[in-house]
């Protein structure tokens, strides 16, 4: 029992440092870099990422032995549109304070790759609850490189955060624009190669008096 | 053979039921959507005339709809004009046929109740009536006049340009002299954080006040906007008092011949939403001019 409930930590905590999808895989670039110009729009692009995913993957989990391995891949696209329409609608009519927020966002979702990646990677090998485990993983995992590259952005780029005035002046313009999300993410990734250099750098060390 | 049997079989039962369900929810929500939808675009048009929380709507004001149609008969083609008449709202609506050389026809009533005629089947159908068999007919747009103390105040029209991705549509607010009194994003699909922000005030407020001369020859500058401007602008964040009348009168005096400053990063969207009222102005003063010349020379007694 102490065995499993590990690995179902380590596949949760999978998705937000080991393998998180913006810094470590590097994957769906496109909207993390368009989108995060501010910190509210990263916040709510994660977390209509976190909902989709983790339908979608625990659908396929569910599905996985009746899908047929050769036409895999359109089988996970129909599902992410039939999620995205199903909930794209059901906002508009019925939480349209909502929808004005987060529309934008969800219609976008379709062309994620990682989330169509997590689909093929894990989903289709594995149970419900670990899918859901690692589908909330990585959503939380983007939600914070999106929360991350948003903050870093509005705060340097218009001296906001959340839309309150923090430091009353603009200290670079140029953050604004979509090419520093690429100097941001750039930096981060740095910084996870390093720590993850120095944490190998002391196990090793330690290994060797013992 | 069997394996190929088996992929379409399993590809088919998918895309049913991808299909069925998205089906099933489009039947649930369309109803509820398409009020919302409405609600929306009822909200949009106070605003845009200028009425908020802080100016409550007069009484007395009234709106009238315009709904202009296009008539192919054999070869020729006209437009038609459905226009309210009469002194009271329960009047009813006549049609005015015009060619495109903006001549007059021909004026024939309409035999439709005043509470249908926002039913765009039941309206197409009492003008296909009136006009006589075999000509077609297709509805166009319409836009809308405001009456304030029976004088013409504002002219609404709402418009579709096409944006970065798909189109914007939003609504335009003239006064009678065919100046910008406002601008109001209805709906669009441009990208959060990029073209989206032509929704935000500092953007769209550009075009209040802009008179019909300058908005003929509007076009993007990528410069950005003053600072006290962009206070201006961002009415929302004003506090209490923060502007005096001479002084909103004197900003916008300043800034009255002014370009539009572009959105950092969403030139497109700019420029797009910048054409696509250039377009729709230009458009709509040649054909109320023209419409208001038939009334006045053929003597219609119409409500607006």
């Amino acid at each position: 029992m102490a065995i499993q409930q590990k690995t179902n930590k380590e596949i949760f905590l999978n998705g937000i440092f080991n393998e998180n999808p913006i810094f470590r895989l590097a994957l769906s670039m496109c909207p993390a870099v368009a989108i995060t110009t501010n910190l509210l729009n990263g916040i709510l692009m994660g977390v209509s990422v976190i909902f989709v995913q983790i339908c979608a993957n625990s659908t396929i989990a569910l599905l996985k032995d009746y899908i047929h391995p050769r036409v895999r891949l359109p089988i996970y696209s129909l599902t992410l549109a039939t999620y995205v329409t199903v909930i794209d609608l059901i906002l508009s009519a019925y939480f349209p304070v909502a929808y004005g927020a987060l529309g934008l966002f969800i219609k976008l979702i379709v062309v994620f790759t990682f989330i169509t990646m997590r689909l093929d990677v894990f989903a289709r090998k594995n149970t419900v609850f670990p899918t859901f485990l690692d589908a909330m993983g990585m959503g939380l995992g983007f939600l914070w490189g999106m929360m991350v590259i948003g903050g870093v952005r509005e705060l340097l780029g218009s001296g906001t955060l959340l839309g309150y005035d923090i430091l009353g002046f603009k200290p670079m313009l140029f953050f604004v624009l979509p090419a520093s999300g690429f100097f941001i993410i750039g930096f981060m990734m740095a910084i996870f190669n390093y720590t993850e250099r120095i944490y190998k750098e002391k196990q090793s060390k330690r290994r060797i008096p013992a | 053979m069997k394996e190929m049997i088996k992929i379409v079989l399993g590809l088919c039962v998918t895309c049913i039921t991808a299909a069925c369900i998205m089906g099933v929810t489009f039947i649930f929500t369309s109803d509820p959507k398409k009020k919302n939808e409405h609600i929306n675009f009822e909200k949009n048009m106070f605003n845009v005339l200028g009425y908020n929380e802080n100016r409550s709507i007069p009484a007395d004001l009234k709106l009238y709809s315009i709904f202009r149609y296009i008539i192919i008969q054999g070869d020729n083609q006209y437009l038609g004009y459905a226009v309210p008449v009469g002194e009271k709202d329960s009047s009813g609506y006549d049609l005015l046929q015009v060619d495109t050389n903006g001549n007059f026809v021909d004026h024939k009533h309409l035999d439709i109740k005043p509470e249908k005629v926002m039913e765009e089947g039941d309206r197409t159908s009492a003008i296909k009536a009136a006009v006589g068999g075999a000509a077609t007919v297709t509805y166009a747009d319409m836009f809308f006049v405001a009456k304030v103390e029976n004088k013409r105040s504002a002219f609404l029209l709402p418009a579709e340009t096409i944006g970065f991705k798909t189109t914007i549509g939003f609504m335009l607010a003239l006064d009678p002299l065919y100046n910008v009194i406002g601008v109001e994003i209805l709906e669009h699909e441009e990208d959060p954080g990029l073209g989206a922000e032509i929704e935000q005030e500092y953007f769209k407020n550009q075009f209040q006040g802009k008179s019909f001369e300058k908005v003929k020859s509007i076009v993007v500058i990528k410069q950005p906007i003053p600072d006290d401007y962009l206070k201006f602008l961002e009415k929302k964040k004003w506090r209490q008092g923060e502007y005096s009348e001479q002084e909103i009168k004197a900003m916008q005096q300043k800034y009255q011949d002014s370009d539009i400053n572009a959105i950092t990063g969403a030139t497109i969207s700019s420029v797009a939403l910048t054409n696509g009222i250039k377009v729709a102005v230009k458009k709509f003063v040649y054909r109320v001019k023209v419409l208001d010349t038939i009334i006045m020379n053929k003597q219609i007694a119409v409500a607006f």
